[in-house]
């Protein structure tokens, strides 16, 4: 008995199939939160890791699996496949289906780091009790209780989940709730380090409170372009900017507030200043998490939201992302020369890096599909993002292993003479560091070279200039550490490396070798970014 | 006229009884001065000063206001679903579930975690 | 000018909307002068009544059986001096109680008192209603929750410990208890198919969905009592440890406000239970078999009787039941009234998808029942274990008998632990 005389309801249509990786991923976090309710605690640990490394694999496997039965789609021509799912709302296409890979896999590595316990004595390197306050007796009876928050585990898999919608959103409003997905669980994240309690409590209130900020900046960018456009679909914004007449100032306005949003989560200068106090505050392992996935998502987004919903839009905000581009690009690498702290020092060479895929972001090279050994610049962003993510979980995860009696040992005065204490570990370091800094045979090289390419390709050349410029500056304070660590006596008692398990140096060796093979033979990688191709539309 | 109408007109008509009560009031009730009268009553004894900003609560009730705020999202999402359940059918039932499911486990966890507790 | 969205062809309420001016400002005179009237009786009857329960006579003496007892209460708050302690916020103290009482009466816009009728002396039809919303019960939640301000404010801007404790109290009870009474309307909605009040009325011509939603309606019957802030569930203004909780340190007109506010809270409270589970103004069943019963102004009857009916419940409970300790009126709210709402939600969704498909194989229906048995089941299990050292923040605490300097008895829970404290 139906008193409205309601109008015919079309029950929508989901593929659960195609949507499997993500509605795994989401699946594993809930089951982390009900293994946290109700399993002992002594169990809990070996629960919740075995969980997510499990639900990471399985979520990959889908993912290859959905990736590998795609069809193209019907607009082919355009160099894109897969299709748009769940009603609008979610592109399950290439590039998305590529970020979700790669996203998977270096979370997968994150999460040996985060599963870490030999470093800190037998616990994670978490708060045990969060809500203890720091140097009170709670927090000193809680850590001789070795009670340690295995909560992380389903954090991370919701942040990863949330990265996951974020990157492949086909309207604002799921963008928007992929974004607070992700943001809220890496906030709290940030705030849970065991050691330096204050410092990581800072960051954390401190990216919260940005956080907070640029998400309603985006939010108020999303009504602006929903004011200009009338609808939340990519498709449809484009369609409106397609056919409309003149500058318009809703347009302008909520494009760039949105842009502020994005730019704020791929850490772009000016909006970069959380990026240091994070990056120092977190716990590393969480650092290494969000210097390479975060920043692997925000940019799909970033991309996608630029070249599909505003694309049309092209010459209003090519200008402003070059002008970005060279600012992050001079903040990141410039400032960095004065850090006297590793951890920071990453944070300012992650922002340098930002730059450096910015360039090829404004040069929005779209490729042709006649010359197969062009990459455009989406493939480009994408490529440099999987070989500078593994170096830096890489780098981070050495961070976590050089230290002294108080945890981390982080000032670089540390460092000094780290090549005498542990040649391969400072090794390894300096291969990072040398990745970074784009020396030939390294990942750091050829993706630099394939976002140069494609910035080159799309009439960004005087970018691609201050970019090397750039770059040279940058690879001062890079070869700065490496002379540190291999030229330099050590200071006093000397850092100390400690022996982790085999879960940080299997992060540490996935690192290398991902950096040398990508270094070597970029080809595969490279094939693949290609063969994700565009977005769909 | 409007559905909504008659509704703001009940409300202006409450209003201007409540009003017209409260200014009565104040004008045929006496006043009569007396310094003690005007203290905060705490049934005879000095009264508690109260702390700037209104001091602090237990957590406890924040815990139950953030609780209130997810299940009266649930129960917002629920009432277009119950209306409409109808042309949804099994559908509808089976994604509903798996939302209530998905609140229901924040839910378990807090209840195990004690934040249900109160002493 | 936003009738694209109020269009009232299309969403059931073609009754409403036409009334020529004058006869919407009889309705909302009418409606309100009922709301103090009725009210005013209640405070009356309330009386009574515990005075039988009681074996005393109750107030008797103002006019016949003492009716005007109430009046000539109100009236004398009115002259009474009006306090207005220095300690206080005074924009917000003063607006706290017109809030309270605003969003009260303005709830009953919405109550079906009735079928459409023929006003006397005249040619024009309407319903016995001051109008109707597609969203209508939202429209009643939305202005409950409206009221709650009210007593927060109050309690914040009055200065006083007391004062603070019971606002706070009362916002948490309030808005636990709301919880479960949005559950409760979920299953009627369902049946319904509408939102509207004289929908959900007309929806319920053969069963009155109190009788098949029965578990709604209980945990809707709990939850108002907990919602009215009244007895057993009064701890806002628990007489022994709060003073008067959140009204303490109002006097005069403004705390009458407050009484007020509460009495109309309990009749909108009885009139929605009446209009969502007893059929509203359709007469019961042996009535309901005289044609003429549902027709002209007779379902007035009917309706103020089942209001009585609960608001007699009210007092009932009052007469008879001792107050809840807080931890065990919380815990109730928040550990079984809602859980079980929520999985006869889902039983009743079940049911109903089985009644639509048709098709579908009924040994899935036994095995979902089955499945849903288990659960509950299981959770009543685990409710009632008490939770063993789980507790994050229990690190530490032991029971100390004389916390701050002063003998505290252990709470019942940990009886043991107490004792060797």
């Amino acid at each position: 008995m139906t008193l409205l005389a309601a109008p015919a309801f079309q029950a929508p249509n989901l593929a659960y199939g195609r949507l499997s990786p993500l509605l795994i991923i989401f699946g594993v976090a809930l089951v982390g939160v009900v293994v946290e309710a109700f399993a002992p605690r002594e169990l809990r640990y070996q629960i919740q890791s075995l969980l997510a490394l499990a639900g990471l694999v399985v979520a990959f496997i889908s993912d290859v699996l959905v990736a590998s039965s795609s069809p193209f789609s019907s607009s082919a021509g355009t160099g894109a496949f897969g299709g748009i799912e769940a009603q609008g709302a979610i592109a399950v296409d290439g590039p998305a289906m590529f970020v979700w890979g790669i996203l998977l896999v270096m979370t997968l590595v994150s999460v040996l780091l985060v599963a870490e316990r030999r470093l800190e004595g037998g616990l994670t390197a978490f708060a045990g009790q969060a809500s203890a306050l720091p140097g009170t007796e709670a927090e000193r009876e809680a850590s001789a209780r070795g009670i340690e928050h295995t909560e992380v585990f389903p954090l991370v898999m919701f942040a990863v989940g949330g990265m996951m919608l974020f990157a492949s959103a086909n309207d604002f409003l799921t963008m928007f709730v992929g974004l607070e997905v992700f943001s809220l669980p890496l906030y709290l994240l940030c705030g849970l380090a065991r050691r330096r309690r204050l410092i990581s409590q800072e960051a954390a209130m401190k990216y919260f409170l940005l956080g907070a900020f640029s998400s309603a900046i985006f939010v108020y960018g999303i009504a602006m372009v929903y004011g200009f456009a009338g609808s939340f679909t990519f498709a449809d914004v484009d369609n409106a900017i397609s056919s409309r007449v003149g500058a318009d100032g809703l347009l302008l306005l909520g494009m760039g507030l949105m842009g502020v949003g994005l730019l704020f989560k791929v850490s772009a200068a000016p909006f970069h200043s959380w990026t240091p106090d994070v990056y120092q505050g977190a716990p590393t392992a969480i650092t290494a998490f969000m210097s390479a996935c975060t920043k692997l998502a925000a940019f799909a987004a970033l991309l996608r939201v630029f070249y599909v919903a505003l694309g049309g839009a092209r010459w209003d905000w090519q200008p402003v992302v070059w002008i970005v581009a060279i600012i992050t690009m001079a903040v990141g690498s410039v400032i960095a020369i004065t850090q006297t702290d590793i951890k920071r020092l990453l944070a300012y060479s992650t922002i340098a890096h930002t730059g450096f895929l910015l360039t090829a972001f404004a040069g929005a090279y779209q490729g042709t599909i006649v010359l197969t050994n062009q990459v455009s610049s989406l493939q480009a962003v994408l490529f440099y993002l999987v070989a500078y993510g593994f170096s830096s979980i890489g780098a981070f995860a050495v961070v976590t292993m050089v230290r002294d009696s108080s945890g981390e040992a982080t000032h670089l005065s540390r460092w000094a003479g780290l090549g005498k204490e542990s040649p391969v570990v400072a090794g390894a370091m300096a291969l990072f560091l040398l990745s970074f800094a784009g020396i030939p045979l390294t990942s750091g090289f050829t993706s630099k070279w394939a976002v140069f390419t494609a910035a080159w390709e799309g009439g960004a050349w005087p970018l691609v200039i201050v970019a090397v410029v750039m770059s040279l500056v940058a690879a001062f304070f890079y070869i700065r550490i490496i002379v540190l660590m291999f030229f330099s006596d050590p200071v006093g008692e000397g850092p100390t490396v400690v022996l982790p398990s085999m879960l940080t140096s299997a992060v540490v060796t996935v690192g290398a070798a991902v950096t040398i093979l990508l270094g070597v033979v970029p080809q595969p990688v490279l094939e693949l970014a290609r063969h994700a191709g565009e977005f769909v539309r | 006229m409007n559905l909504y109408l008659p509704i703001v007109f009940l409300g202006i008509l409450a209003a201007a009884f409540a009003v017209f009560s409260v200014v009565a009031s104040s004008m045929l009730g006496p006043r009569r001065y007396n310094r003690a009268k005007l203290d905060s009553y705490e049934c005879g004894i000095q009264p508690t000063p109260q702390p700037v900003g209104g001091g602090r609560f237990p957590v406890k009730y924040y815990i139950t206001a953030m609780m209130f705020i997810v299940f009266d999202i649930e129960i917002i999402f629920l009432y277009p679903w119950a209306v409409y359940f109808d042309s949804m059918k099994t559908f509808g039932l089976i994604e509903m579930v798996l939302f209530i499911a998905t609140v229901f486990v924040a839910y378990a966890y807090v209840w195990r975690r004690g934040g249900l507790e109160w002493e | 000018m936003i009738q694209g969205v109020l269009d009232v062809a299309d969403n059931g309420l073609s009754d409403f909307g036409h009334d020529p001016w004058w006869v919407v400002l009889i309705k909302i005179v009418l409606a309100f002068a009922i709301m103090l009237v009725f009210t005013l009786f209640n405070i009356w009857f309330e009386r009574r009544v515990v005075a039988r329960m009681q074996h005393r006579l109750g107030p008797n003496v103002h006019g016949p059986f003492g009716l005007l007892q109430s009046l000539a209460d109100g009236v004398k708050l009115m002259l009474k001096e009006d306090l207005i302690p220095k300690a206080v916020d005074k924009v917000v103290y003063v607006a706290a109680p017109l809030v309270s009482s605003i969003a009260a009466f303005m709830a009953v816009a919405v109550i079906p008192f009735g079928p459409e009728v023929r006003i006397p002396w005249t040619d024009v039809h309407t319903p016995l209603q001051v109008t109707d919303l597609p969203v209508g019960v939202l429209y009643i939640l939305a202005i409950a929750s409206v009221g709650i301000y009210g007593i927060v404010l109050a309690g914040w801007s009055s200065g006083s410990t007391y004062s603070l404790l019971g606002a706070l109290r009362s916002s948490a009870q309030m808005i636990s208890y709301e919880v479960a009474m949005g559950l409760s309307f979920v299953a009627v909605f369902l049946y319904a198919g509408s939102l509207s009040t004289s929908g959900i009325v007309a929806a319920q011509q053969h069963l009155w969905y109190g009788l098949i939603l029965m578990p709604s309606f209980v945990i809707y019957l709990i939850a108002m009592v907990g919602e009215t802030n009244r007895a057993p569930f009064d701890l806002p203004e628990a007489e022994g440890e709060l003073v008067g909780g959140f009204h303490t340190e109002y006097s005069s007109i403004k705390f009458a406000f407050f009484f007020l506010a509460e009495y109309i809270n309990m009749v909108t409270v009885s009139m929605l239970a009446t209009t969502l589970f007893l059929g509203g103004w359709r007469a019961p069943w042996p009535l309901s078999l005289w044609g003429e019963s549902n027709q002209d102004y007779w379902p007035l009857l009917w309706f103020f009787a089942k209001v009585l009916l609960f608001i007699f419940f009210f007092i009932w409970l009052r007469g008879t039941l001792p107050r809840l300790r807080y931890d065990q009126f919380m815990k109730f709210g928040w550990k079984v009234l809602i859980p079980v709402a929520l999985v006869w939600i889902v039983a009743v969704g079940i049911i109903r998808a089985i009644s639509l498909e048709g098709h579908l194989n009924r040994s899935w229906l036994v095995l979902a029942a089955g499945v849903a048995l288990v659960v509950f089941l299981a959770l009543g299990f685990l409710g009632e274990q008490p939770i063993p050292a789980e507790e994050e923040g229990e690190v530490g605490t032991e029971v100390d008998a004389y916390a701050g300097g002063y003998p505290v008895p252990p709470m019942p829970d940990r009886e043991e632990e107490g004792v060797r404290g």
